[in-house]
């Protein structure tokens, strides 16, 4: 298995279970009538009083309200977003007027904000025969301006996920496979690091700052990446570490027994049987580069500013204009695509996140 | 673990080491280092830089680099003790921490009864969309939540106290029930801690209602089935059944939560940086603003250690009494 085939494994992983989860969205309306004519036929033959039947209702009303109170927030936002033009602090209500809905927002976002390129001048692709010290070399045309904040939010993510991959995954291989000295300690140093991410990396921003243009690394995105990809390691270090220790250690010994090599062990037993684990670390370790904004804030220049920090931007403009539909349109073509793969992978971020083992 | 399963894996492991490139029984370091490298470089290496920028009189981030400024000692410590800024913000961030942890300990407990319970229909879909919020960025729904907030005599949350004001005027409910729109969520003292609350109970509530779901779950029916059969009633049946198997799961998650709230710092500082006049700066707030706004690195690098320090308590007695490092041991 190469590194490009267990890629695209993961990717077709990562497909069937949206799709396996779309199906089950899909099929949802049907499971609940047939529960309801079950409820209704119990009903009708006496095996459940229609008092019983009642507080089923009533208890699964009540999740339902619930649920909507909790995620009202969400859905307000969602409804600005698409209210561009209209004031939406006003008389009429919470929510805008359905009749001024529109797009207007979304095609602020495309064509003039800096999300895709500089006030959203696209150009083309160009290909160039000679320049650029090559035979042929590639260049964007047609713009005067350049690419926007979404490729320098890539850019990054790139690195932190290269670098993280590269070290995470062999590190919680040793951690779980391995004897060597200082083990015991350095996996308790990164367990003391799990939780204090983000607020740590605030708390040091005085001596990263210092530190980081004393060394001239200051405004450079591959450094960024790297910062974020430390971050992460601890975290998902112990996560895939406890996940690659429920991999029974007899499976690599049969392989062995079958003149596999140490390599093919690796290839063959864990790396695939690894493989939720490694979408989780693959989803965090996204996350901590595509967010964060406060550093990335401080230490680049406004040209090379990612998503994160553009939507801050938008976010404060002015205390009381932020200019919220396209604030909110911004927001959600920034976090959509990563909601989206979060939710997918659901079940195996819970278990991630309840870090194996903890109950019981 | 390797060495758990060694008493039945020794000549497979002994394979494994014979088949390696090299003999050295600490390979598996050369594995681990370069994550420590990095790690140590970009997040342990500042730390230090911070404790040492602590004990200088440093102004400006060019007076660290450029060498001017001094060592003074504990003079920055010795002046936090003295600042009653400093005071204002520990007490706020505890109170933050405590009363935040409070709610979220009781409404994630009672949502996942809920969606545990089993007359509740279609529990999974519900359980799916209650922990909508962890998967979107801080600094969105965050944002949201300050508009939400909004001073505005048409805000969100001034616009559904004045439907509640006329609710209750219509049924000429005594004025001691109203509210006074518009509240100034962001600008009153108390207001703009309620909200700060109310978010960060948003944020971490998620979190909370997964570990304790996964708890619930593995608790067998036939437990509550055989109370029910001796006849305990519904609140018996959760302080005998429900209550032990949710107690330490929902330690561990408090202690894990209070961490990152003692940490929080997007909320005062998208809400209204810590305002109004300085009243609600959390810990961290408080150091940031110090280098940001005033340009006193040195005290706030000392502020910030004092954070640091807190925290790294809140996760020692996470590995302490938390058992959140239980797979490390090699017993």
């Amino acid at each position: 298995m190469s590194p490009l085939d267990s890629a695209t494994g993961l990717i077709g992983g990562a497909l069937a279970l949206v799709r396996s989860k779309l199906v089950g969205l899909a099929t949802a309306p049907k499971r609940f009538s047939v529960l309801v004519q079950r409820a209704v036929y119990d009903v009708r033959t006496g095996k459940r009083s229609s008092w019983d039947v009642t507080k089923s209702v009533i208890m699964t009303l009540f999740g339902l309200v619930m649920v909507l109170v909790l995620l009202f927030p969400l859905f307000w936002i969602t409804t600005a977003s698409l209210a561009e033009g209209s004031r939406l602090f006003n008389t009429s209500g919470i929510f805008p007027d359905p009749s001024t809905y529109n797009l207007g927002a979304y095609r602020w976002v495309i064509f003039e904000s800096d999300f895709f390129f500089v006030d959203g001048d696209w150009g083309y692709p160009q290909l160039v025969l000679g320049g650029g010290g090559g035979l042929v070399s590639f260049r964007w045309a047609g713009t005067e301006t350049g690419p926007g904040a979404l490729f320098n939010s890539l850019y990054i993510v790139s690195v932190t996920l290269a670098a993280g991959f590269g070290m995470i995954v062999p590190a919680a291989y040793a951690f779980s496979r391995r004897q060597f000295v200082a083990r015991k300690r350095i996996l308790y140093g990164y367990v003391l690091f799990t939780q204090i991410g983000a607020g740590l990396s605030i708390a040091t921003l005085v001596a990263l700052y210092s530190l980081f243009s004393s060394y001239g690394l200051t405004n450079n995105l591959f450094v960024l990446g790297l910062f974020y990809a430390a971050g992460a390691i601890p975290f998902n270090t112990w996560l895939l570490k406890t996940y690659m220790d429920n991999i029974p250690v007899s499976y690599e010994e049969a392989a062995m027994v079958d003149g596999a090599s140490f390599l093919d062990t690796i290839r063959e037993v864990i790396l695939p049987l690894t493989k939720p684990g490694l979408a989780v670390v693959l989803i965090f370790v996204w996350l901590a580069g595509w967010n964060e904004f406060i550093i990335a804030q401080t230490l680049l220049r406004p040209e090379n500013y990612p998503l994160s920090v553009e939507l801050y931007n938008i976010a404060t403009e002015g205390r009381f204009s932020t200019p919220w539909t396209r604030f909110a349109a911004f927001a959600n073509l920034f976090a959509l695509p990563v909601a989206i793969v979060y939710f997918a992978a659901q079940r195996s971020v819970e278990d991630g996140l309840s870090f194996g083992g903890m109950e019981g | 673990m390797a060495s758990s399963q060694s008493g039945t894996g020794v000549s497979g492991l002994a394979r494994l080491q014979s088949a390696l490139p090299f003999s050295s029984r600490d390979w598996g370091l050369l594995l681990v280092a370069p994550g420590v490298l990095l790690f140590s470089s970009f997040m342990l290496y500042p730390i230090f830089y911070l404790f040492y920028i602590s004990l200088t009189d440093a102004t400006f981030a060019g007076s660290v680099i450029g060498g001017g400024a001094e060592l003074i000692g504990l003079a920055n410590y010795v002046q936090l003790i003295g600042d009653s800024q400093f005071w204002t913000s520990m007490t706020t961030t505890w109170l933050f921490v405590a009363v935040s942890l409070v709610i979220k300990v009781f409404l994630a407990v009672g949502i996942a009864l809920l969606l545990n319970h089993v007359r509740v229909a279609g529990k999974r879909y519900m359980r799916a969309a209650v922990i909508v919020p962890l998967g979107f960025p801080g600094i969105f729904t965050i944002t949201v939540w300050r508009g939400m907030f909004s001073d505005a005599r048409y805000g969100v949350f001034n616009t559904i106290l004045g439907r509640y004001n006329e609710f209750m005027s219509s049924l000429s409910a005594p004025e001691l029930l109203l509210f006074d729109v518009p509240i100034g969520f962001l600008s009153g003292r108390w207001e703009a801690f309620f909200a700060y609350v109310t978010t960060e109970v948003w944020l971490a509530y998620p979190f909370m209602v997964i570990i304790i779901v996964s708890a619930l779950q593995d608790v067998p029916r036939s437990l509550h089935e055989a109370a029910m059969v001796d006849g305990a009633g519904a609140l018996q049946r959760f302080r005998t059944v429900t209550l032990p198997a949710i107690k330490g799961p929902v330690l561990f998650a408090s202690i894990l939560t209070a961490a990152t709230s003692f940490q929080q710092f997007l909320i005062p500082w998208v809400f209204n940086q810590g305002g109004p006049s300085r009243q609600n700066e959390l810990i961290i707030v408080y150091g940031y603003r110090e280098a940001i706004t005033f340009n006193q690195f040195g005290l706030s690098a000392a502020i910030l250690i004092v954070g640091i320090a807190f925290v790294g308590m809140f996760m020692y007695v996470a590995v302490r009494y938390g058992g959140l490092a239980e797979g490390v041991g090699d017993e």
